[in-house]
């Protein structure tokens, strides 16, 4: 398990520095266009806002792996050792069930109905369905991390 | 008995006439109804752009929207035909065309994509306004860099007239063409007024190169659960709201030329057919379309 | 009573959740879900959460906000920060609680060129804590002191929290927000000076001797390079040559050349600098994603009208309804962090406010001025968190040198309030 974690880590970390150095080429690549060629890219925008969207996405997968998300300690930090070890439990398995039925059913669910319905980006006129995949995908990964963090325990 | 509620989200202002004309449609749908269908509406993108609401409708937790023919496109092919620039000869061609069965064939075809089609509501025509330079001829719009819609009509026809199409979102176009990012954009008389961008742009051509109406649409996933009567008196609602809301769109369209005049702003009326040669191309690159080459066509011979 | 159970499922569940230490953006997704369920079948409800939560990123402006946080981050690496300092060392050294003054003074520059207080003050707080202590002044002081001046770089632009009102606000100019910034956030910046320096005098602390003046001039020019990024992002976008998020990436391209220049920066350590720019974006960008969907819930269960007309209903006054609305933003900072405080609140506050005729540029800057105040306090505060951690000490002995600098922010808030020209006056310059 610590192996693979390990794994994923590396990928998702390798991947999310990726998208960044894409996103603020793609941006800088807007301004040259608009002022040393003079004709305006017509699809930074969009790239960069896709981009955005996964960067915020995928991020969240890797940032629960890490558990950096900020929380407020009221009730922990006043319980008892072993209270508090049940209180993060509980809050860990609300996380995978909220995942589960919003990223992975809903998100999959949204890809399925771009997919079918063949909706197109304006500019890359690239399908939707590409863009909301990484949804379903970072579930999965929130997921992984989540039930591997109750089962060290 | 109990009152069925309606969610109507769209991105346009309190003060826009389709919205009038949607407030319209609930009184008239709650007076039709007996009470038994209520319409809530969702102004000014509360629920999302025009491009979410739509998504929305699809997944089934919106029940209507009203979107731009320009944003449809993405979503159904077919709606591609009524963005292209100079199909239509003048208003009244496009309203018989919209009235008539190719409009009806139109909002039909949304079926395939969830989307029930309900009605067009009047949008005017689109043309040029500037900052520097006053556009008499598509000869003006060499180097000009002209804000577009998100939409690949949009920017190849503003290639093929000579200006550069820069796409940038609507809420930041005023502080665009303030800082000078775009030296002009193109929209319809009332759109150019409310958005007070006549402060900045002193220049507007009427070519009125794209007639894109908004088109109001509901989702199967709710169309379907309605009962016939229920159909029945929301279509009736819809067909009067559409008519009112085209008298109102006159009224606005002739304030709105009527006020950015009096703010100095300098009114060009363009020679149309300039215009409608340079992009004659775009329609002719449709010809291998089996869904857009024979609607153009059918448009093109509707008296 | 049916109308009220969306407001009651959606408050009760965010605070149950926030209790027992759920993390506060995956409460904020959750009770927006649940809320959603009151009125939406389960399927759809589900895809909406995902749909809001992807679309709410789908915003070219908040691009400006990893690129903001990236510049910090090589600007802390890069040496420029250093530079920063020993110039405004130079400027205030021989004043009374002369190191204090360097922090404000230097955490205002770095925050005129970064959009982030977390990098101010992690910069300041490890280059400036130690030297501080070297001194004789105590460490708590220090930290305080570099806690509450490391808020205004939020106010004085570029700041990432003012481009999150814009889009909260549902278009604000950006570059109207940050011009407005200016005078509350240098406002805010003397008052804490004042407050520092009594403070120092009363416990005697040194003072260090007086530059000359061709110290004050050599590292001015060693800092030139730093500075001169002030004037490509700002006068870059107010003079219209690129928009905000346009700036912010020349921003990363500038400190980037800058630090590989001062050889702090080399390639290898790029992908390290990126990964954790990565995932201080991705913490911020879930929060606006889950803000966005529990925003989407209000708006559908006709929430922020219910209040707007509540509050209305109390007064017709400006001054007491922005009293109020003051007083309740104070409250909730000191409970919740900044992004999602000013991701809920204003699209509840702002219908308010301009109806009462205020301009959302100045609400604006009211309620970042006011939620910083919230980043110094227990117990959520993540500037506070960053402050006592670098400088090792406890929440609870740096809170008493805390209380005189936040009377001393409240104050520039309530002017800031109540005159709308320290706002509004700089924008109105350049016709924003
Ligand atoms: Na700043
Ligand atoms: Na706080």
């Amino acid at each position: 398990m610590t192996e693979i974690r390990k794994l994923i880590d590396k990928i998702l970390g390798r991947a999310l520095v990726v998208i960044m150095s894409v996103m603020v080429v793609n941006v800088l690549w807007q301004v040259f266009t608009r002022y040393v060629t003079g004709d305006p890219s017509s699809f930074t925008d969009e790239l960069a806002r896709y981009l955005m969207i996964w960067i915020g996405i995928l991020g969240a997968a890797y940032v629960a792996g890490k558990d950096l998300h900020v929380a407020i300690d009221i009730l922990p930090s006043r319980a008892s050792a072993k209270n508090r070890k049940k209180l993060k439990t509980i809050v860990t398995v609300l996380i995978i069930l909220f995942v589960s039925v919003a990223f992975v059913i809903g998100g999959s669910r949204l890809v399925y109905i771009s997919y079918l319905l063949g909706q197109q980006s304006p500019a890359l006129q690239i399908p939707l369905a590409v863009v909301y995949m990484i949804l379903p995908i970072s579930g999965l990964l929130i997921i992984f991390y989540k039930v591997s963090d109750l089962l060290k325990k | 008995n109990s009152t069925k509620t309606l969610r109507l989200g769209h991105g346009l202002d309190v003060s826009h006439s389709v919205h009038k004309a949607m407030v319209k449609m609930g009184e008239d749908l709650l007076q039709r109804s007996g009470g038994k269908l209520k319409l809530e509406i969702y102004p000014s993108q509360q629920l999302g752009t025009e491009r979410e609401c739509l998504e929305l409708l699809q997944i089934g937790s919106l029940d209507m929207t009203k979107v731009s023919v320009g944003v449809l496109e993405n979503f159904a092919h077919k709606m591609t035909v009524l963005g292209l620039p100079f199909l239509f000869r003048d208003r009244q061609h496009s309203f018989d065309v919209l009235d008539g069965p190719i409009g009806q064939e139109l909002l039909d075809d949304g079926k395939k994509y969830w989307l029930k089609g309900l009605g067009y509501y009047d949008a005017g025509s689109r043309s040029f306004y500037t900052m520097h330079k006053p556009i008499h001829t598509p000869d003006d719009l060499k180097g000009q860099k002209i804000r577009v819609m998100e939409s690949a009509t949009a920017v190849r026809m503003v290639q093929e007239l000579g200006g550069s199409p820069t796409p940038i979102s609507w809420g930041e176009l005023y502080t665009s063409l303030q800082q000078g990012v775009v030296d002009g954009a193109e929209n319809n008389p009332p759109s150019f007024y409310l958005s007070r961008h006549y402060e900045v742009c002193k220049y507007y051509s009427l070519d009125e190169h794209t007639v894109l109406p908004d088109v109001l649409l509901m989702g199967t996933y709710v169309w379907d659960k309605l009962s016939e009567q229920e159909q029945k008196w929301l279509n009736e609602a819809v067909t009067e709201s559409v008519k009112y809301q085209r008298v109102l769109w006159a009224e606005a369209e002739a304030e709105a030329l009527r006020e950015v005049e009096k703010a100095g702003v300098e009114i060009i009326r363009p020679d149309k057919t300039l215009f409608a040669d340079k992009v004659a191309d775009i329609l002719e690159d449709y010809k291998n379309d089996s869904e857009i080459y024979p609607l153009i066509k059918q448009i093109q011979e509707t008296k | 009573m049916l109308e009220s159970l969306p407001i009651f499922v959606l408050v009760l569940s965010f605070l149950c959740l926030l209790a027992i230490g759920t993390p506060v953006a995956w409460s904020i997704a959750i009770s927006s879900m649940l809320t959603m369920l009151v009125s939406i079948p389960a399927i759809p409800a589900f895809t909406t959460v995902s749909q809001r939560m992807a679309t709410g990123l789908d915003s070219f402006a908040l691009l400006a906000i990893p690129f903001f946080v990236l510049s910090g981050e090589l600007m802390n690496k890069g040496g420029i920060a250093h530079r920063l300092i020993a110039f405004a060392k130079t400027l205030v050294g021989s004043l009374p609680g002369g190191l204090a003054l360097i922090n404000v003074i230097a955490a205002m520059l770095m925050g005129a060129i970064a959009g982030s207080a977390m990098a101010s003050a992690s910069a300041m707080g490890s280059i400036l804590g130690p030297e501080m202590e070297k001194e004789g002044y105590s460490r708590e002081f220090g930290a305080a002191v570099n806690i509450t001046s490391a808020t205004t770089g939020l106010v004085i632009p570029p700041s990432n929290v003012l481009i999150v009102y814009s889009l909260a606000s549902g278009g604000a100019s950006i570059a109207a927000l940050f011009l407005a910034g200016y005078i509350p956030g240098i406002l805010t910046g003397l008052f804490l000076m004042i407050v520092a320096s009594f403070w120092a005098k009363k416990k005697k602390y040194k003072v260090g001797k007086r530059s000359t003046l061709k110290e004050v001039f050599r590292t001015f020019i060693d800092a030139l390079p730093s500075l001169f990024m002030l004037v490509v992002v700002i006068g870059g976008i107010v003079s219209g040559v690129f928009t905000a998020t346009e700036a912010s990436a020349i921003a990363v391209l500038y400190s980037l050349i800058l630090g590989f220049i001062y050889k702090e920066i080399s390639f290898p350590k790029l992908p390290q600098i990126l990964l954790d720019s990565s995932a201080t974006t991705a913490i911020v960008m879930l929060l606006i994603g889950a803000s966005m969907c529990m925003s989407w819930a209000l708006s559908y269960e006709n929430i922020p009208q219910d209040i707007s007309t509540g509050l209305l209903g109390l007064s017709d006054n400006k001054i007491v309804i922005l009293l109020i609305i003051n007083l309740l933003l104070l409250f909730v900072g000191i409970f919740m962090d900044m992004t999602p405080a000013v991701l809920i609140f204003t699209p509840i506050f702002l219908p308010v406010v301009t109806k009462l005729g205020l301009d959302p540029v100045h609400f604006g800057i009211i309620m970042v001025l006011n939620l910083c105040i919230g980043l110094c306090t227990p117990p959520v505060g993540s500037v506070l968190f960053v402050g006592v951690g670098i400088a090792k000490t406890t929440i609870e002995k740096v809170f008493k040198p805390l209380l005189p600098l936040f009377i001393a922010m409240i104050i520039a808030l309530f002017l800031v309030t109540y005159i709308p020209q320290l706002s509004l006056w700089l924008p109105s310059l350049f016709d924003l």
